[in-house]
């Protein structure tokens, strides 16, 4: 398919950053998501010995030569780290300097410094014996990861924070393409960050969401999701601003679209039709048709209501095609970010295209007769050149949000 | 702008209670309504501040059915609240013309605060598996957009923004945004705060808050004053219904104003939790927005400032406007939250009456110019009522925001 600029709306992807339970970098999370590896286990330093399920997917500790590079690494809150350093991967990826730039910084969060938080909070009322330092709150609230940010590239444009659960990340990126198209910015960075933190492990716990094995969305035998933490981020440009510093853009960002179910606090619509709305919104705003879409990157949680709700969405928009558009759920491999899974699923279908690849899952049971998605398991699914991704996103709450992209194939812009 | 978005309804539940003409009254009196807060729990240190203007005269049921109530934290009370307000205002029949072309804007800077503090207390003393479903599903920062939702069956875009005190005019531009882009027809646009004791208290360790002097022996926020020593916190709700202007006149609708999109900005010197000392970025960032925009300084006829009492969040508002205005003289500069206090929607009501004209008392706290900032607000002498009003928001932490008001007569 040739993509009209015009009709595109002229937003390239020209960086991705990425810290993830695979390891601090987007190389590394691709690696791990083409071998098609599950990152979901036992963790080392989130104590979950007394919840009713012990795993999820934990970010490694950064090497030094990832902490070396930031000023005050000591004092970010986990979500911070990951945030910065997956915010500075994706300028350097795109070989751009922001500071003193009028670029914007459109970012998300959950938890922001909630695991911090919850220490403070532990020893203020003498759960823990230790000093209740005001170090452990500085990054509570939910704008601290984007402001993290942009105060270490230095900034000075724009910088909005979103926090609408597990569709944040994908609405902070849908605003920065907004902005973007409006010409309030040439640059941004978009994406999202949060930590694992006893609030949210305990409460999908409560919710009985969390599988006590490793998540597998779309299976017949899925138990619930898997937590998982980590940042994503896009940096993304107008096409006009890349060509001019003489940039080379990775892909487009075709379009964007986002809806809320009205349904009910935690269950999604079991129609799907909120989800349909975020979709066909998406490729409204794209002008792309539904049957152009090569694959979907699934928001696939896992729990029983969401991947049949996801596979009526998808009924609804592709209808006798859905079952036969490669799916590849994420998740299954790194865990559920909440609010940032928008985000890291956002550089996880931008890495797809860029290697002309869907990333696979382990061959795990068979799929849902409920959902029968077509999962791409074992080995990655080759896809053609301009091939076209739909990234989902749906929230507890009801918010939805959806992105579609295309790899950059010079030859192939109209 | 061809077909801007406009405000046809605005819902208020505030320390004041409900409506617009409380909140007026308390400002064209200066008025404020504070009360102590909670000190049973003991969060609170010897000395620390006492006050906050808490939600009062609030009776739930009149807005919301007590069995879905009962479910929701505080802060989605107040937003569903305000939300129902505001479309009752505007003309609109809940169900019947709310639907799925409306969407949702809602800042907040902490969230449900005290929902999170309860589940974190159950799972401290009773462990990680007593936590409650029903605590945490109000624990999240999009609870209080997703209930006004719900309640009335809005199924546009649902966006919670949370840039601390920027956010609520962020909301109203991205809300103007979705309905200039074509997106939606409507949006509830609007900003929601509580002030439970563990977040006064952590306010006040962080030094945000003001405290008794003892020369007036009674805590105030005194706007840009040279003795201002904090912020009051305020909480409650206001949300404004936003839709096209030809959609408004259409059916008749009374225009309330006309918002005109200008922009943001960030300081990367600023620390984390304060404001940062060099105003000419900023400055030269309001300067380039409002120019963008088709606006001079001398078009802007009132000024609704973040003005909250905070030392260096006001210094810095100050030097900004007076750099842009470069020596020329400020409109009249209203400081709003001094009555309303900080969050909670402090400054989109505020901004709202003023743009319709509604006068507005002396501020209060001001009594001495800070000669460093040089910015005297609003006296309480009778105004005209302004064409265009612009709001500014200086977020702790380097965000900042600028949005502009404009009389639908203009």
């Amino acid at each position: 398919m040739t993509v009209a600029l015009s009709q595109a709306g002229d937003v390239v992807i020209s960086g991705v950053g990425a810290v993830s339970p695979c390891g601090w970098g987007a190389t590394v999370l691709w690696k791990h998501l083409q071998a098609g590896t599950s990152k979901i286990r036992e963790p080392h330093s989130f104590d979950t010995s007394r919840q009713r399920t012990r795993l999820c997917a934990e970010v490694p500790r950064a090497a030094p030569e990832v902490s070396e590079r930031h000023v005050d690494w000591r004092r970010l809150s986990l979500a911070d780290r990951y945030a910065t350093a997956a915010g500075r991967e994706a300028c350097d990826q795109a070989g751009l300097e922001l500071s003193g730039s009028q670029a914007g910084v459109f970012f998300s969060s959950s938890t922001a410094g909630l695991r911090e938080g919850e220490t403070y909070f532990a020893r203020s009322l003498g759960y823990e014996k230790a000093p209740a330092c005001l170090g452990l709150v500085r990054s509570h609230p939910l704008n601290s990861p984007g402001d993290a940010v942009a105060r270490a590239l230095g900034v000075q444009g724009p910088v909005e924070s979103y926090s609408s659960a597990c569709a944040s990340g994908a609405l902070a990126i849908r605003s920065a393409a907004q902005h973007l198209r409006a010409g309030e910015v040439e640059v941004a960075v978009a994406g999202g960050s949060d930590s694992l933190c006893l609030l949210t492990y305990s409460g999908f716990n409560s919710l009985r969401a969390v599988d006590a094995s490793a998540c597998r969305p779309f299976r017949a035998d899925r138990a619930g999701l898997s937590i998982g933490e980590g940042a994503g981020v896009l940096l993304l440009e107008t096409l006009e601003h890349c060509r001019r510093r003489g940039g080379r853009p990775l892909g487009l960002l075709l379009g964007s679209g986002g809806s809320c179910d009205a349904h009910h606090m935690t269950a999604p619509d079991e129609n799907g039709d909120g989800a349909a709305l975020a979709i066909r919104s998406a490729l409204e705003d794209a002008g792309v048709d539904a049957t152009a879409v090569t694959f979907i990157s699934a928001h696939g949680t896992g729990t029983a209501l969401n991947d049949v709700s996801e596979w009526k969405a998808l009924l609804q928009v592709f209808g006798e095609l859905a079952g036969q558009i490669p799916v590849c759920a994420t998740k299954t491999l790194i865990g559920h970010f909440l609010g940032s899974a928008g985000a890291i699923e956002a550089v996880a279908t931008m890495l797809c295209l860029r290697a002309g690849l869907v990333h696979p899952v382990p061959f795990d049971g068979e799929v849902d007769a409920h959902s029968p998605v077509r999962l791409v398991q074992g080995r990655p699914l080759p896809i053609d050149r301009g091939a076209i991704g739909l990234s989902t996103s749906f929230a507890f709450g009801g918010a939805n949000a959806a992105l579609l992209m295309t790899g950059w194939d010079e030859d192939r812009v109209a | 702008m061809n077909d801007p978005a406009v405000v046809t309804g605005m819902g208020i539940v505030g320390p004041f209670g409900c409506g617009r003409a409380p909140l007026g009254r308390a400002l064209r009196e200066s008025a404020p309504r504070f009360r102590r807060v909670d000190r049973a729990v003991h969060f609170h240190r010897p000395g620390s501040a006492e006050k906050a203007a808490l939600v009062s005269d609030f009776s739930v049921s009149d807005w919301i059915h007590p069995l879905r109530a009962r479910r929701m934290s505080n802060s989605s009370r107040f937003a569903v609240a305000a939300a129902r307000m505001a479309i009752e205002e505007a003309g609109l029949a809940v169900v019947e013309e709310i639907d799925g072309a409306t969407g949702v804007v809602i800042s907040t800077c902490y969230g449900p605060t005290d929902y999170s503090e309860r589940m974190l207390r159950q799972i401290f003393e009773e462990g990680p598996q007593a936590a409650s479903p029903a605590l945490f599903t109000e624990s999240v920062a999009n609870a209080p957009a997703a209930r006004v939702a719900l309640e009335l069956q809005a199924h546009g875009p649902n966006i919670t923004v949370t840039q601390k005190e920027a956010g609520p005019l962020i909301a109203l531009q991205r809300g103007a945004r979705e309905i200039t882009a074509g997106s939606v027809q409507r949006v509830l646009v609007g900003a929601v705060e509580e002030i439970p004791p563990l977040l006064h208290a952590v306010l006040d360790r962080f030094g945000a808050l003001c405290r008794c002097r003892p020369d007036e022996g009674t805590e105030a926020a005194r706007p840009f004053d040279r003795r201002r020593n904090g912020l009051i916190a305020g909480e409650g709700a206001t949300v404004l219904l936003l839709e096209r202007e030809s959609d408004a006149r259409a059916r008749g609708a009374t225009i309330r104003s006309r918002v005109r999109p200008l922009g943001g900005a960030f300081d990367p010197t600023a620390p984390p939790t304060g404001w940062g000392r060099d105003a000419a970025p900023l400055a030269a960032a309001l300067d380039r927005h409002l120019q963008r925009a088709g606006l001079q300084p001398g078009d802007i006829d009132r000024i609704v400032s973040g003005g909250s009492g905070a030392r260096l969040g006001d210094r810095l508002e100050a030097l900004v406007l007076n750099a842009v205005w470069q020596g020329r003289e400020l409109p009249p500069v209203l400081a709003p939250k001094a009555v309303t206090g900080e969050y909670g929607g402090g400054i989109l009501a505020p901004a709202q009456l003023a743009i319709e004209g509604e006068p507005f008392g002396p501020t209060l706290g001001f009594r001495e110019v800070d000669p460093e900032l040089n910015l005297v607000p609003h006296d309480g002498r009778d105004l005209q009522s302004p064409a265009k009003v612009l709001l500014t928001g200086l977020a702790a932490g380097g965000a900042a925001h600028w949005i502009a008001l404009e009389s639908p007569e203009q």
